[in-house]
């Protein structure tokens, strides 16, 4: 599951993120950070067989977990398979399949907007 | 051995085997190309890329009382209107007048507009004549309402590119798209295997008026393409640079916006996605042998457009299989590419213009004319800024000696002005010899009286007409500090010093900063 974690000052300074990955069966993975003394937000991708019991453990721990849901949508009759896009995405969301047509998986997707500022006919929106 | 009109005979009685230019890749491999070229007779191209010499000429007839359009704005863009009456040229990249919309709509976005139908606001303006006495335009146009709307575009269907990559630390923006900082990407163009050009490398068979696809119509060809090349460097017969272009013209009202698509290079500007195709007729086993190309013999180099100068330097060389594999390495480090052009959309120009052939929709042509495959070489453009002359520089009152003159009165002179040169002048004001403090300090050391003993009688001079780079070089070359301008008549003018042209190389260098 992929979520931003938003973090209050008074956390910022705790180490919850090792806590977690030490005492839950988790896999876990920061796709991007933006933490300062003021708090902050993550977004990471959490799985494993203990993923529940983390993000309990999270919120036990006063973070806010905000889950993602879609976060791009391209417009099919917009987008003319140029492939622009392809390798500016960081997490290889978008992909080309053997009839040189572009996908692009939200499931993967973390929402950079690299790919809609690029495109030539802005084929990508961005929908929170 | 076939022939064009065989080949339409073909065409005619629905006999015709024709095949995209990818299957006839697959097709030689397996067959070799004495066999392809027995069994083939035509192979279809296809590319649909970001043409951005393309544009189209409008005639929009006339109004009552008549105008002669000296500017004119299609959706607010401008079309260039110093063609006669109300005839005007459209560029694809022409970016919108208003600032705030500048490169999101431009002049591909408005060709496309007019393809798929919709109005358009024209707004012309003229300065009246007897004849055309109407002064302005305010009124909405149609492709349908347009007398002519030509597609002409300069220079279209690029042989082959080059790929890029960006060394900075920023992202930038290109027309081959978003650049990744330290090299994190590559974008390339060409269609590869697929690509008109890159099937017929030496035009045998592609000349003046070939009937092509274009766009979703028929259109021709009108010759080799502004910076046609001929003469770079090949490999497997192909070029891995640019090299040939063609100009080609089709109309408008007949085109489809499926292969006709108006786009924004972020922060670059607008660009025109063409769709063209180019049927190529298998007259012999050698023009088999070319269309059977496969993207792993065509070469091309990635460049740093990191570095933004005319000859960016080259990173690496690829091929086009190792590109369309989504991933390359580079320094040894793996990164995506995209491609740019679409080649979905390349292979459906390939096989809509496959499918015409075969149902007798579309025939071929001889060449009116070849296309030259030999001697085309690219100048690029020298900077030739104006000259300043020498009489152009404010110039300081020049101090000047008299031949006859005292030692010591010419010494206190130099004091007293902070000076370091005089020239020496005879009663005419014409130049005789230069002394400097440093002669005047040995004439003081020798005791002598006469200036004209210690002057330098050999002057380098500088001339009131001449360039002011002339005299830089004159003054580094003698390794002097200055020297005195003359006239015609040796007259001196004044005196020019190493420190006056620094003066104005650095005034003329943040006048040129001011400016961009
Ligand atoms: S850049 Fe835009 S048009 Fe090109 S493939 Fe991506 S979404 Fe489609
Ligand atoms: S928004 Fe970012 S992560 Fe999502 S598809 Fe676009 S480039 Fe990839």
């Amino acid at each position: 599951m992929k979520a931003w974690l938003n973090f209050s000052p008074s956390i910022v300074s705790k180490t919850v993120i090792s806590d977690l990955i030490k005492h839950y069966d988790v896999s876990f993975n920061i796709l991007r950070a933006d933490i300062t003394p003021k708090g902050g937000k993550m977004l990471i991708d959490i799985s494993g067989s203990e993923a529940e019991k983390g993000i309990q453990y999270l919120e036990k721990e006063g973070i806010q977990l905000n889950p993602i849901k879609k976060v791009v949508k391209k417009d099919e009759e917009k987008c003319m398979d140029c492939g622009e896009c392809v390798s500016l995405c960081p997490v290889e969301a978008i992909t080309i399949d053997e009839e040189w047509t572009v996908h692009l998986d939200d499931q993967k997707c973390i929402g950079c907007g690299f790919c809609t500022s690029s495109c030539p006919t802005k084929a990508i929106k961005i929908a929170d | 051995m076939k022939t064009i009109e065989e080949i339409n005979q073909k065409i005619r009685d629905g006999d015709a085997v024709v095949v995209t230019a990818s299957e006839m890749t697959r097709i030689v491999q397996e067959n070799g190309a004495e066999e392809a070229a027995k069994e083939v007779d035509v192979v279809t191209t296809g590319t649909f890329g970001a043409m951005c010499s393309s544009g189209a000429f409008f005639n929009f007839g006339h109004s009552d009382p008549p105008i002669k359009m000296s500017h004119t704005y299609l959706n607010g863009v401008e079309a260039y209107s110093g063609l006669a009456a109300v005839d005007a040229y459209l560029g694809a990249t022409q970016p919108h007048r208003n600032p705030d919309i500048g490169l999101d709509y431009g002049g591909a976005h408005l060709l496309e507009d007019l393809v798929r139908g919709k109005e358009i606001e024209l707004v012309a303006e003229a300065y009246g004549t007897d004849c055309y006495p109407r002064t302005e335009v305010h009124t909405f146009i149609s492709l349908e309402s347009l007398n002519q709307a030509i597609m002409v575009n300069p220079r279209n269907c690029y042989q082959n590119y080059a790929a890029a990559t960006n060394s900075t630390e920023e992202t930038i923006y290109t027309y081959l798209g978003t650049l990744l900082p330290q090299m994190g990407n590559v974008g390339y163009s060409s269609a590869g295997e697929l690509s008109p050009l890159l099937n017929d490398p030496y035009f045998q068979t592609i000349g003046v008026g070939t009937r092509i696809f274009l766009c979703g119509s028929q259109g021709y060809i009108l010759g080799e393409g502004t910076q046609h090349a001929t003469d770079g460097e090949r490999e497997n017969g192909v070029p891995v640079g640019s090299a040939g272009t063609l100009m080609l013209q089709g109309d408008l009202k007949k085109m489809d916006a499926k292969f006709l698509r108006g786009a924004t290079m972020p922060k670059y500007g607008p660009t025109l996605y063409v769709g063209a195709g180019i049927p190529i007729p298998i007259l012999n086993e050698e023009i088999a042998q070319r269309t059977g190309i496969s993207d792993q013999d065509i070469h091309c180099n990635i460049y740093d457009y990191g570095v933004p100068r005319r000859s960016r330097p080259a990173v690496m060389e690829t091929n086009y299989q190792e590109l369309r594999s989504g991933k390359i390495e580079i320094n040894g480090r793996e990164v995506q590419t995209s491609p740019l052009s679409s080649l979905k959309k390349a292979l459906e120009v390939a096989q809509e213009l496959k499918s015409w052939i075969e149902k007798g929709n579309f025939f071929l042509t001889n060449p009116v004319q070849n296309i030259p495959n030999k001697g085309c070489t690219v100048k690029p453009l020298q900077i030739r800024r104006p000259s300043i002359l020498v009489k152009d520089l404010k110039i300081k009152p020049v101090i000047t000696a008299r031949a006859e003159d005292d030692i010591s009165g010419v010494a206190r002179k130099m004091v007293d002005d902070n000076i370091n040169h005089v020239p020496v002048v005879d009663h005419a004001g014409r130049l005789m010899g230069i002394v400097t403090s440093w002669d005047i300090a040995h004439a003081v050391a020798q005791d002598s009286k006469k200036l004209t003993e210690v002057m330098t009688k050999k002057v380098i001079v500088a001339m009131e007409d001449e360039p002011v780079e002339l005299i830089a070089r004159r003054i580094d070359k003698h390794e002097i500090s200055g020297v005195p301008i003359v006239n015609r008549e040796n007259r001196v003018r004044g005196m020019i010093t190493a420190e006056d042209i620094s003066r104005l190389i650095c005034s003329q260098n943040n006048k040129e900063g001011d400016s961009q």
